[in-house]
């Protein structure tokens, strides 16, 4: 009997130690619960990378969960870069956007989000030679931005602007930046009886109908969204443009 | 003897943490500012579990007839402990206690004082009617047991100011003003027979200034301008020490305009909010505490309507 217990005892030990890599926390510098399975869906399961050149600028706390800043700054990278995948680990709608940076600009890229509560934003970098390297930042909110009702919902003011762009060019030191606001309730469907009305897809243009940046947009980023982002030939003649997931199509020169 | 030494240790844990839960409890300190007034100065700090949110300036004015209470702090433990004050200084009644403004430090305290008029401008009430158990959600997220049994008691009689401009109280002659500048609604009240100015949160002092519903700084900037061709000897803020020399208003008047131009610049440049949040913070402003925390949250309220207008 007591041989069987030393038997099983030690098989026991053997099997934590076989387990034990699944089970042990994974690399993420935040411990988020959600990482091995958004990892997963985002990156698919190839090898990745944690890494300091993406800086992910986020406030220490997100005082309105409406309207929640978020800057992914990925110019320390030298790497050439196919896409940016951005997240927020504990929000009910994961995905924020997928952006390309496809000619003449810098990825750098700033906009608003919604929260629901405190979370790790992620920026996953896809380098054009396949690796995906991770920049990640931890941003704290009390929550509620994602089942809060768009303020257009209490007013019919957007019915009547949506789509309406306004743009401006600042130059910066050695680049151009722009930054847009665009009009839209940006309605995750997570509020009762309001359906999801949001911007699915933006492209900036050159004269020639070539796009310098393309991004899929999802539900958690803000109403009224304002981008920003930063351009290399700044004289250059550029054209905005959106579509929305009931196929409203928005364009405008800059 | 391993059985005893496991209850002894029990037994501490237990009473550590009762001896622990008995000490949410304020220690509120009156300071004797004018005649008849008293100060309960909070911390120039933010809200934390230690603090209990004290960190908002409450006072009591004791007449003849009766003490008046101006605002009553951000629980019910706190209004309870600030009765026991009075009650330790006075053998008279509260007959009058005034919310200044919808922000929780300054009215959550209700509670204690059920029994006798709670007024405040009628746009407050509103705005306690509306956002007030959020508020009070919040504070408990923020600062813990301190808010037990706390809930909003709504002010009782809106004060009209246009037709119930002056009080008097005993001897003391009370003029009110309602100005917007911090809140949206922010009332102030004129002791004029002592000349001590309470100025709620339109002013505070050596404390960063909040913005979370300000109509704009330029609104506040003109409030300030206006209060300071007022008869006073002696202000109040809403958070910080009294002041005296009239510098508190000078340095708020300063730290509006530099918030305001440095926004304005940011806007112009085109910076991103997150950017706009690690610019740097002017030295002449260096002791004056939270100023990084608050400046970060000001960005958060205000930079977008900047932004708006730099398109």
């Amino acid at each position: 009997m007591r041989f069987i217990n030393v038997i099983l005892c030690r098989v026991t030990l053997l099997l934590c130690f076989v387990v034990s890599p699944a089970l042990h926390a994974s690399d993420d510098p935040l411990q988020s619960p959600m990482w091995d399975y958004l990892r997963n869906v985002f990156l698919g399961d190839t090898p990745y990378q944690f890494d300091d050149r993406i800086v992910v600028s986020v406030p220490p706390f997100a005082e309105d969960p409406t309207q929640v800043p978020v800057t992914v700054d990925a110019t320390g990278l030298s790497e050439k870069i196919e896409k940016i995948v951005v997240w927020a680990d504990l929000n009910p709608i994961q995905h924020i956007y997928t952006y390309y940076p496809l000619k003449d600009v810098k990825p750098n890229v700033s906009l608003r989000i919604k929260v629901q509560q405190a979370t790790p934003i992620r920026a996953a970098v896809l380098t054009k030679k396949g690796h995906w390297l991770i920049g990640t930042s931890y941003l704290d909110a009390a929550g509620g931005g994602c089942t809060t009702p768009s303020v257009a919902n209490a007013s019919p003011y957007w019915e009547s602007h949506l789509g309406e762009i306004s743009a401006k060019k600042f130059q910066r030191e050695a680049f151009g930046r722009y930054k847009f606001k665009v009009v839209h309730p940006m309605d995750t469907g997570l509020v009762d009886a309001i359906p999801e009305f949001y911007l699915q897809q933006l492209e900036l243009r050159d004269a020639q109908g070539d796009a310098l940046v393309k991004m899929d947009l999802s539900q958690p980023v803000s109403e009224n969204p304002v981008f920003s982002f930063d351009v290399t030939q700044p004289s250059a003649q550029h054209r905005l443009w959106l579509r929305d997931n009931n196929g409203n199509e928005f364009e405008q020169p800059l | 003897m391993k059985k005893i030494q496991c209850l002894l240790c029990f037994l501490l844990v237990g009473l550590s943490y009762s001896v622990f839960a008995a000490k949410l409890s304020y220690l509120l300190e009156p300071q004797k500012i004018a005649d008849d007034t008293w100060l309960l100065q909070g911390k120039l700090e933010d809200f934390t579990r230690k603090n209990g949110g004290n960190i908002v300036n409450t006072a009591f004015i004791v007449t003849e007839d009766g003490v008046v209470v101006f605002d009553t702090g951000p629980s019910k433990r706190y209004g309870e402990a600030m009765r026991q004050v009075i009650s330790s200084i006075t053998d008279k009644p509260v007959v009058h206690v005034f919310n200044s403004h919808h922000h929780p430090d300054h009215f959550l305290g209700n509670q204690a004082f059920n029994d006798t008029k709670i007024w405040a401008l009628p746009e407050t009430g509103k705005l306690i009617a509306q956002h007030g158990n959020a508020f009070a959600e919040n504070m408990y997220r923020l600062v813990g047991d301190w808010m037990r049994s706390t809930e909003v008691q709504l002010p009782t009689e809106p004060l009209d100011i246009a037709a119930v401009p002056l009080m008097a109280v005993g001897k003391h002659h009370f003029r009110f003003f309602k100005m917007v500048g911090h809140s949206g609604a922010d009332l102030l009240m004129l002791d004029e027979t002592t000349g001590v100015l309470f100025a709620s949160d339109i002013v505070f002092y050596q404390r960063a200034l909040t913005t979370p519903h300000t109509p704009s700084l330029s609104v506040w900037i003109e409030n300030l301008e206006q209060l300071k061709n007022w008869q006073y000897n002696t202000i109040v803020p809403g958070h910080g020490p009294v002041d005296t020399t009239g510098l508190a208003v000078e340095q708020m008047i300063d730290y509006l305009h530099w918030l305001d131009n440095t926004l304005t610049a940011a806007a112009s440049q085109g910076l991103s909010m997150n950017e706009v949040m690690a610019l740097p913070i002017d030295e002449r402003f260096s002791g004056i505490s939270l100023t990084r925390s608050e400046f970060v949250r000001s960005v958060f309220h205000l930079y977008s309507r900047y932004e708006e207008a730099s398109f």
